[in-house]
């Protein structure tokens, strides 16, 4: 009868949905089905009671089970519940999510009360899965949990940011620069483009950039498989970060503040003082027989303590929580600054949020919605190359120069080194983003077990981007520009809507959860933009008219974009007592991004664990939870693909000049070359993992291994020059790569009286390997790398050094086999290049694969400890065996060039032949190219990422000022690096997947200290 | 039952509220621009498509900046004292890295980028109806020149280089083809360009390639393979031919580097060069019109100074003295040196010599004429090919051909005009033998066009280039040919990310 009732109304399925009739049909079926097995179990004995927490509050819905039977139930509001099991000699289980487990023997009894004790480790824990919610014991994939209160005590601008070490698997590079992004990659490089990983933030798809307020957080669940993310289909294939924000609870309102207020400091070069630096430089000169250059040896400029100041940070919050019986309702209001340790940086955010829900019999209904302000002033140029490049002996200011500021001249300082105090003034750069972004959903309790769920959400921002050019130069023989104003405002909206019907039972041991539903997203972006030049300026004071109504030759422009996704999901989850996992998820997209004919994919995926601990045969007793899990399952991928890259366009902006009069002429052609036939990326993936409990739970481990491959890699990978192309390469389906890794969690828990502590390890390793290549081609070489069939990305691929010629004697000996002299112009003091193809010259041929500049395995070490009032946490990363090349040193220690050197540097002379360094040599680039392996380094690193010392104030005291609890933090973050890699920072990120490891001056993490106050009332 | 009615109509809720599936809800179309599939249709998008070949030249690989680098700098006439180290390098035959962006890959990308844009038109144009069938050809013509004219100068560079003569694909991997073949093509091109190419364009139309502009690059591919009988003929236009008394030289020898007197009667073949947009590099709205050479090589403290001028030059104006026993006059609007005020009363930019006592910039292009200061945004054309260069020319075929005495009177014509007296009279000696004459023409040569993006060619067509001896000659001018290693560096690396990639193409010889 259920069954005839569903199906009739799913055959009135508007057409395209015919295609995964026979998939969602599948999984409603398998609904129906269950709705026959709704058998009450025949019952001979009735057990009640009441289940209360250690202090013996009530535990509402708390889980009672006969063991080895098909029966439970679960406890009132007031904890009692009533139980009828098969006999009276029957194993009742107790458990609820926070607290450990408890079985209790009936022995004939009719009433039995139980107190369960909070758990250690949290057996109980729900996690959010997309589309629904598990208990973390009954995952079947790969799922992690961070710990949320070691997000929120960081200072981060954006979540991912404190994502970092606080999950195995994920990789989080930070942006250091006020207002920038990290980079999250889960489970490595899956593809050769994007690894951003999938945001849902209440179930609304997006992204957490800079404008969420991560106090806000509530949980972050890191779905990192297949079959774990499959249910967010084509965009989870770099994984998923589910965040839910915080929700009021029952209870009069609560009000807590907390602020944190934090100084930043940016590491430094040790570069060459003055003195140090006119000794090179002279050297360099003299050995190049070339005349000295006038140095200016009156000035003395330390061009860090010019650019570099002390970053300040300040981070407000408020929030008003509450409910009642039937809603709940949180408030939260965020004010963050920080003003950044390069000058005329900063970050500014004002953000506020409302979540509120409510419920009335069937019906229950809630919203999120946050509303944020963020403004940042951005860098001009890289202070952190330019304080490199920039020589001691040149003045800040130099009223000679137009605009006033000193810089390279041809005499006397001959670098085209950016004067980063100039720029500062003379270029500025502001980003605005208001955004507003929410979602309301209803749901309605058809059934006990059935529920229906719609979900709209919202998206939108209102961009703002400002670039002011005053006049004057900041670099030698800069070209003459007046002074520019560009102004571009964009909207960006993406609209949500999601149906979904999911089902929810047990029947005595079987418990079936299913979800059926579409998904419909929107993504629309549209921007205008203007600039004018000659802006007007205030002749007395010199202040310009930053508007666009003023100034001479506008030029304007602007486009829209837009991009739909279409989706069917299913999922079901069967779980037979508790021990016996099943999962299976299948999903159909369609997205506008791919070529017209190839819009569609179907990915299946199913996951399968068995709980070894509850079968009757096992018996260790160290061992409170063990699980197995295996999962296998495909994703589609298309999101790291522009809006139209399948589609070839014309480039109408061309114009000409031409004729007597040089009328401008209009011009039109195709510019980038485009692959029509774009197709879904599938990985799939295969995923094992271990869960177990151990030692009381004291101790618990997680551990997987996982085989990912990605056919059909979407990238927009190098293609010849002599094709013409520009505009950027092409997207194509152009690779097939593998990953395969390790992760291994340990957490492990100890209480005492006054003191409790835990450790927790996350240990990742991963190797990639190319599987094809695109366009049939068997390798892609850049400048410094080269991936290859068979071998990981982006390996380095560069000229072998052998040390140092110490004479001439050793240069003229240094021959091939047949004789020749190998490098005959070489005098000693210069680089030995190994001549790999023996033919007795250096060239391009004579490149060798030589390191990776992946990490072998990665380490985050969380450590807490409390001790009465006060709590210690502490985070370590560490990453550990990757190749990474310097830039930095591939700059300072070049001397052809003129720079400033590094501090110490012993660069070879005739008295001092015991160094790495070639001799100093100005003008020639035999000794500094970049192209060799004289640059490469270890990038292993162990840092100390967060330490935190906090003292909750004794309970006494807060209450006599009426508060409920307060709390002062002292932290640190970054205070300690222990590497031998020689740039600024080696926790560097580098977006060009195929120049992964090279490191050129990004911005570096910075160190903090910050305090913070928290109370609540 | 009250539970099933509720389902239902929770279910047909969820369909209703469900987006209407209509089969081409994911066919989002692009509204910003034309596809190529719709694009290629009417004469409009034909005029288009070839407008688009012509703003090739204002890439920065190409003729906006760049190739200079490679025609001046890298010739004994220009160096490089760039403070960027591996800039400069690039002009001394110190070539390291074979991909430097600046030095070799963009003038390869752009050349090819060029090119493409040409195979576009060609391969299209064909299928658009055209009310007037002329109109077609004429198109097809241009994009013939426009294709040989880049091919021509990628032959002069690299030499060994793929045919790519159809429109691009990504998966492309075009077979290297030997020089000879490379210069067959560009025969190829101009000669069918020149058969439809009209004498002269209307007003709204001039600044296109006319039958001279063929006929004068013909000569040209035709004179550096040596093939002299037929340059002659091409050539032979310009005197004998449709072309004869339509070229002139101008009485004001700098009104053929200033943008006030453009497309003048001397003016053969030139870019169309405008200031109209200040925009960027790339292909998009606005993009720059200008040229950027004015401030890559203008004196330190105005641009650049990327590129300069040997002083060799200073000395070799001021041999011979005009019929009026004054300097020169084409020092002046050749060359920025230091008695450049002495001389004739001129300032850099408004500044006096501030730099050194033997150094020298290019004044060609540069636009101290009306700015004291310089930007990327150079309005003035640069002459690819005027008539002092093809009577030159012509001079050099003819003595190739041994009629060395007619070749003395079109050297006579360009030396009038800056009232420099005939050859027989100041030089009579160069008339008595072949060799002397060129030799002399080399030098006459260097007077007219120094700067003008000739020389690089004249060297490898003169043999300057092939042996030691030679070559020491040359490094007597410019001591950067003292790193010149002979059948090596006469060409360029090709990049050498192209040549990993590409199994089909090598790296040129030694490199």
């Amino acid at each position: 009868m259920r069954k005839r009732s569903l199906a009739p109304t799913f055959l009135h399925a508007p057409a395209c949905m015919q295609k995964v009739r026979s998939a969602a049909g599948a999984v409603l079926l398998l609904i129906a089905l269950f709705f026959t097995l709704l058998l009450s179990a025949q019952s001979t004995h009735t057990v009640k009671g009441k289940v209360t927490n250690q202090k013996g509050e009530p535990l509402e819905g708390a889980s009672v089970t006969a063991k080895g039977a098909n029966t439970g139930t679960s406890t009132d509001a007031s904890g009692n519940y009533t139980l009828q099991v098969a006999n009276a000699q029957s194993t009742l289980v107790f458990s609820n999510v926070g607290y450990a487990d408890k079985e209790v023997a009936v022995n004939g009894q009719s009433s039995i009360d139980v107190q369960l004790q909070q758990g250690t480790a949290d057996l109980g824990e729900v996690v959010v899965v997309g589309y629904g919610s598990q208990r973390k014991r009954d995952l079947t994939g790969a799922v992690a949990v961070v710990e949320t209160g070691e997000v929120t005590k960081r200072q981060a601008t954006t979540i991912g940011e404190a994502l970092q070490g606080l999950a195995s698997g994920v990789f989080v590079r930070g942006g250091g620069q006020p207002g920038s992004e990290a980079r999250v990659e889960i489970r490595g490089l899956k593809n050769l483009t994007g690894t951003n990983p999938l945001y849902v933030i209440d179930g609304m798809i997006t992204y957490a950039n800079r404008d969420f307020n991560p106090n806000d957080v509530e949980s972050i669940q890191i779905l990192k498989d297949a079959s774990a993310a499959a249910i967010y289909g084509s965009r989870a294939a770099n994984g998923v970060i589910i965040i839910t924000t915080k929700k009021g609870k029952k209870g009069p309102m609560r009000v807590d503040f907390a602020a944190k207020t934090s100084i930043q400091t940016t590491p430094r070069w040790d570069l060459a003082g003055k003195d140090e630096f006119v000794r090179l430089n002279y050297m360099a000169y003299d050995n190049a027989n070339v005349p000295r250059q006038n140095l200016n040896l009156d000035v003395t400029t330390d061009w860090q303590d010019e650019s570099f100041q002390t970053g300040y940070m300040q981070d407000y919050n408020v929030s008003f929580a509450g409910g009642g019986d039937n809603g709940s309702y949180m408030v939260s209001a965020n004010y963050f600054k920080n003003k950044g340790a390069v000058i005329s940086t900063g970050f500014d955010r004002i953000s506020l949020r409302v979540n509120s829900q409510g419920s009335k019999g069937i019906f229950s209904f809630g919203e999120n919605l946050a509303i944020s302000n963020a403004k940042s002033d951005e860098m001009s140029g890289n202070p952190y190359a330019d304080v490199v490049r920039l020589l001691p002996t040149i003045p800040v200011y130099d009223p000679a120069n137009p605009g006033g500021y000193g810089y390279g001249s041809e005499s006397r300082a001959r670098t085209f080194g950016t004067n980063p105090v100039a720029i500062a003034d003379l270029e500025d750069r502001a980003l605005e983003n208001f955004r507003v972004r929410g979602n309301i959903w209803g749901e309605l309790k058809l059934l006990p077990f059935l529920k229906y769920r719609a979900n709209f959400g919202y998206e939108t921002s209102a961009d703002n981007y400002r670039y002011k050019r005053k006049e004057g130069n900041w670099t030698l023989n800069q070209a003459y520009d007046p002074a520019i104003f560009n102004e571009n405002r964009a909207r960006y909206q993406s609209m949500l809507v999601e149906n979904t019907l999911s089902f929810n039972k047990r029947f005595g041991k079987h418990s079936v959860n299913a979800i059926a539903g579409q998904t419909y997203q929107r993504d629309n972006y549209g921007q205008i933009w203007g600039t004018k030049r000659n802006i007007l300026q205030n002749s007395s004071s010199g202040s310009y008219y930053w508007v666009l109504d003023q100034g001479s030759e506008p030029q304007v422009g602007g486009y829209d974009q837009k991009a739909i996704l279409l989706s069917y999901l299913g999922r079901i989850e069967y779980n037979f007592a508790d021990k016996y996992l099943l999962n299976a998820v299948v999903r159909h997209d369609g997205s506008s991004r791919l070529g017209r004919n190839e819009q569609w994919g179907t990915f299946p995926s199913v996951s399968a664990a068995w709980r070894v601990s509850n079968e009757e045969f096992f018996k260790v007793n160290f061992v409170n939870d063990l699980k197995l899990r295996i999962s296998h399952g495909t994703l589609g991928s298309s999101s790291n693909l522009g809006y139209w890259d399948y589609l070839p366009v014309i480039n109408t902006f061309s114009t000409i000049a031409m004729g007597t009069g040089q009328n401008v002429l209009p011009g039109a052609t195709q510019v980038r070359l485009a692959n029509q036939d774009l197709r879904w990326e599938k990985l799939t993936q295969t995923n094992f993992g271990v869960d177990a409990s151990l030692l009381n739970s004291k101790l618990s481990v997680t551990a997987e291994y996982f085989i990912a491959k990605t056919t059909d890699v979407l990238t927009y990978m190098p293609i010849l020059m002599t094709t013409g192309n520009d505009g950027g390469n092409p997207a194509v389906n152009a690779a097939s790569l593998r990953n395969t890794g390790f992760e291994l969690s340990a957490t492990y828990r100890a209480e005492a009286k006054d003191f409790s502590y835990y450790v927790t390890a996350n240990v990742t390793t991963l190797r990639n390997k190319i599987l094809n290549l695109g366009y049939g081609r068997n390798d892609i070489f850049t400048g410094t790398t080269v991936t290859k069939l068979g071998s990981p990305a982006a390996m380095w691929f560069l000229l072998q050094t052998d040390g140092l010629f110490q004479t001439q004697e050793e240069v003229t000996n240094y021959k091939n086999k047949d004789g020749i002299t190998i490098q005959p112009n070489a005098r000693p003091g210069d680089l030995r290049f190994v001549d790999h193809n023996g033919d007795g010259q250096i060239t391009n041929d004579d490149k060798i694969v030589l390191g990776s500049p992946w990490a072998k395995w990665e380490l985050g070490l969380n450590m807490g400890a409390s001790y009465k009032n006060f709590d210690l946490t502490m985070n370590w990363f560490g990453s550990f065996g990757s190749t990474v090349y310097n830039g930095y040193r591939s700059l300072v220690d070049r001397f052809d060039d003129n720079s400033n050197y590094r501090e110490g540097i012993q660069p070879w002379t005739p008295d001092n032949t015991n160094t790495n360094v070639p001799r100093a040599f100005y003008g020639s680039t035999l000794n500094s190219r970049g192209d060799s392996d004289r640059w490469l380094e270890s990038g292993t690193f162990m840092r100390l990422k967060f330490v935190s010392l906090s003292y909750r104030l004794p309970d006494a005291l807060i209450k006599r000022i009426g508060f409920a609890n307060a709390q002062i933090t002292i932290s640190g973050q970054n205070l300690l690096t222990f590497s031998s890699f020689g740039g600024l920072d080696p926790e560097f990120n580098n977006g060009n997947m195929f120049e992964r490891g090279v490191y050129g001056f990004q911005f570096p993490n910075l160190k903090m200290y910050s305090a913070g106050l928290q109370f609540g009332f | 039952m009250k539970q099933y009615i509720k389902l239902t109509i929770a279910i047909s809720l969820m369909v209703l509220i469900m987006p209407s599936c209509k089969k081409d809800l994911l066919n989002v179309d692009n509204p910003n621009t034309i596809t190529e599939e719709q694009f290629w249709k009417t004469e409009s998008d034909a005029e288009k498509g070839v407008n688009a070949a012509y703003a090739m030249f204002y890439k920065p690989g190409g003729w906006s900046r760049w190739i200079y680098f490679r025609l001046d700098l890298t010739s004994d006439e220009g160096f490089s004292n760039s403070p960027w180290i591996e800039l400069a390098d690039w002009t001394r035959f110190q070539y390291v890295n074979y991909n430097f962006w600046e030095g070799n890959a963009i003038t390869w990308r752009d050349t090819y980028k060029a090119i493409f844009r040409c195979n576009q038109v060609l391969a299209n144009l064909p299928e658009i109806p055209f009310t007037d069938n002329n109109k077609k050809e004429l198109l097809l013509a241009q994009a013939k020149f426009l294709r040989g004219l880049h091919y021509y100068y990628a032959a002069l560079l690299w030499e060994n280089i793929p045919l790519v003569l159809e429109p691009s694909k990504p998966d492309d991997l075009p077979a290297q083809r030997p020089l000879a073949e490379v210069w067959a093509q560009v025969e190829k091109d101009l000669t069918e360009a020149l058969a439809v190419l009209p004498v002269s364009w209307d007003a709204a139309n001039v600044g296109r390639p006319n039958k001279g502009a063929a006929n004068a690059f013909l000569a040209r591919t035709y004179m550096q393979q040596r093939k002299w009988p037929q340059a002659k003929t091409a050539l032979d236009y310009f005197i004998t031919g449709a072309g004869a008394g339509k070229y002139e030289l101008v009485t004001n020898f700098q009104d053929n580097f200033t943008h006030t007197n453009e497309n003048n009667k001397e003016s053969v073949f030139e870019i169309q060069f405008s200031d109209v947009n200040k925009g960027g590099d790339g292909d998009d709205p606005n993009q720059n019109m200008g040229h950027n050479r004015a401030q890559f090589f203008a004196p330190r403290g105005i641009g650049w100074s990327d590129g300069q001028a040997r002083y060799w030059m200073v000395d070799e104006f001021k041999k011979e003295k005009t019929t009026a026993n004054a300097i020169d006059p084409r020092l002046r609007y050749t060359l920025f040196y230091p008695a450049l005020f002495a001389d004739f009363g001129d300032k850099i930019y408004g500044r006096n010599w501030e730099w050194n006592a033997n150094e020298a910039w290019f004044r060609k292009y540069q636009r101290d004429y009306f700015r004291t200061n310089e930007d990327y945004f150079a309005q003035n054309n640069v002459r690819l090919i005027r008539y002092a260069d093809v009577l030159l020319m012509y001079a050099e075929v003819l003595n190739e051909l041994d009629q060395t005495a007619t070749a003395a009177g079109y050297v006579n014509t360009v030396r009038a005009r800056s009232n420099m007296a005939s050859l027989a009279t100041a030089h009579p000696a160069v008339l008595m033998s072949k060799d002397a004459f060129r030799d002399r023409l080399k030098i006459e040569r260097m007077l007219e066009l120094c700067g003008e993006s000739v020389r690089w060619a004249d060297l490898k067509r003169w043999g300057d280039l092939e042996t030691p001896a030679k070559v020491s000659a040359v490094a007597q001018r410019d001591p950067d040919f003292n790193n010149f290693v002979v059948g090596k560096h006469v060409r360029l690396p090709i990049p050498q990310t192209e040549v990993l990639n590409n199994p089909n193409l090598k790296q040129n010889d030694k490199y």
